[in-house]
């Protein structure tokens, strides 16, 4: 019965929805640390730091999507689930590809 | 300059707040304000309204992830087809006539609006039978829904046509630019029988990934303009995870609500955009 309660919650249990939510929760602070403190300079006058603070929290935002997508295939594939280790492969190859070929024109 | 600063962090957090709340990445807010409201080129907008998108996305995903209403593996599933969609999009956009297929796709959202529209009143849906690959993949979902105050089992239907749907959804943010979250929700909603709230998480789950390899390309060029961008997707961030804990607490009818006219206008948008040449 004992057993019978913990596989239940083991089901119930989905590790990749907690670390993915704490990697987005990292990436998004981190985000808006840099682009706060970039504004707030922008505002107070100093022209040269602050675009870079600004820029360096925008690409940690856009990092996150792809981190996630790569963090999904690990725990896939740790988990040996191969389907969903293989879907995490296909969409990183598609997103790869948009931007090899997005940036040719 | 402090002025403008402030008005567009603003116009972000509102951006973001809807954003998270109907699953859609807010650029049919952000796009025609920036452009319109101070005057800024379209690649400046679109490229501002791209990196949006992400914060939406990630804003919103921490407290949908912990309340289990975001669907990762049906999130993945799907992923698939927006992002070889979003590559084939960008791979033919020279050689498609875009009028047609913005009246092609404006059609297909006037459609889908209709839809919602006649099930407006459905707080859930009735038993849907999962197909085998749904079965196979295990594309199930369960959460507690903090506005009916009781669980929500669910398993998704129609799996092929879902991924279909979402293969041309990506075409369509490739070819259109727009279109992050619209079809992406009604499709999980109406034609995989996930649950309305479960269905507009996924799908802000989802915009993020379809975005980013866009707002890369749009970085390398140059087109994202820190001091426009910067405030912008601050007050998105922000806006999106004030947006997120609304939304678990909203009705799912409610919040259809809402989308309905957003989806009824971004239709006539389309339609429009693609005949008013001729």
């Amino acid at each position: 019965m004992v057993v019978g309660n913990d596989h239940e919650a083991g089901a119930e249990v989905h590790p990749i929805e907690l670390v993915l939510a704490r990697l987005l929760r990292l990436g998004s602070l981190i985000a808006a640390a840099l682009l706060a403190v970039g504004i707030a300079l922008m505002a107070m006058g100093m022209t040269v730091v602050a675009p870079k603070l600004i820029t360096a929290g925008l690409l940690v935002l856009l990092g996150t999507p792809v981190m996630r997508v790569v963090a999904a295939s690990i725990i896939f594939t740790k988990e040996r689930d191969w389907h969903f280790a293989f879907f995490s492969i296909v969409v990183l190859c598609a997103m790869a590809a948009g931007i090899y070929f997005g940036k040719g024109d | 300059m402090v002025i403008t600063f402030i008005l567009v962090f603003v116009l972000g957090i509102l951006a973001g707040v809807v954003g998270a709340i109907l699953g859609l990445g807010g650029g049919i807010i952000i796009v025609p304000a920036l452009t319109l409201g101070f005057d800024m080129p379209m690649r400046t907008a679109v490229a501002a309204s791209t990196v949006c998108i992400i914060a939406t996305s990630t804003g919103a995903a921490v407290a949908f992830l912990r309340d289990r209403l975001t669907n990762t593996r049906v999130a993945i599933w799907l992923e698939m087809g927006t992002a070889t969609g979003a590559l084939t999009g960008a791979l033919v956009a020279a050689w498609v006539n875009q009028r047609l297929l913005f009246i092609l796709f404006g059609v297909l959202l006037a459609y889908s609006a209709y839809n919602m529209f006649r099930t407006r009143k459905e707080e859930h849906k009735e038993e849907v039978i999962p197909d085998a690959i749904s079965q196979r993949l295990k594309l199930k979902g369960s959460y507690y829904d903090k506005a009916l105050g009781r669980r929500i089992d669910y398993q998704v239907s129609r799996t092929i046509p879902g991924l279909i749907i979402m293969y041309f959804s990506g075409a369509a943010a490739g070819l259109l630019g727009i279109g992050a979250g619209i079809f992406k929700v009604p499709a999980m909603d109406q034609v995989m029988g996930m649950p309305f709230k479960a269905s507009s998480a996924t799908s802000n789950f989802m915009i993020g990934v379809t975005a980013a390899s866009g707002a890369v390309v749009y970085f390398a060029r140059g087109d994202v303009k820190p001091l426009v961008a910067g405030p912008v997707v601050l007050g998105v961030l922000i806006g999106a995870i004030v947006g997120a804990r609304l939304m678990v607490h909203m009705k799912a009818s409610k919040i259809r609500l809402f989308f309905m006219p957003i989806l009824a206008y971004t239709a006539l948008e389309m339609i429009y955009k693609g005949v008013k040449w001729w």
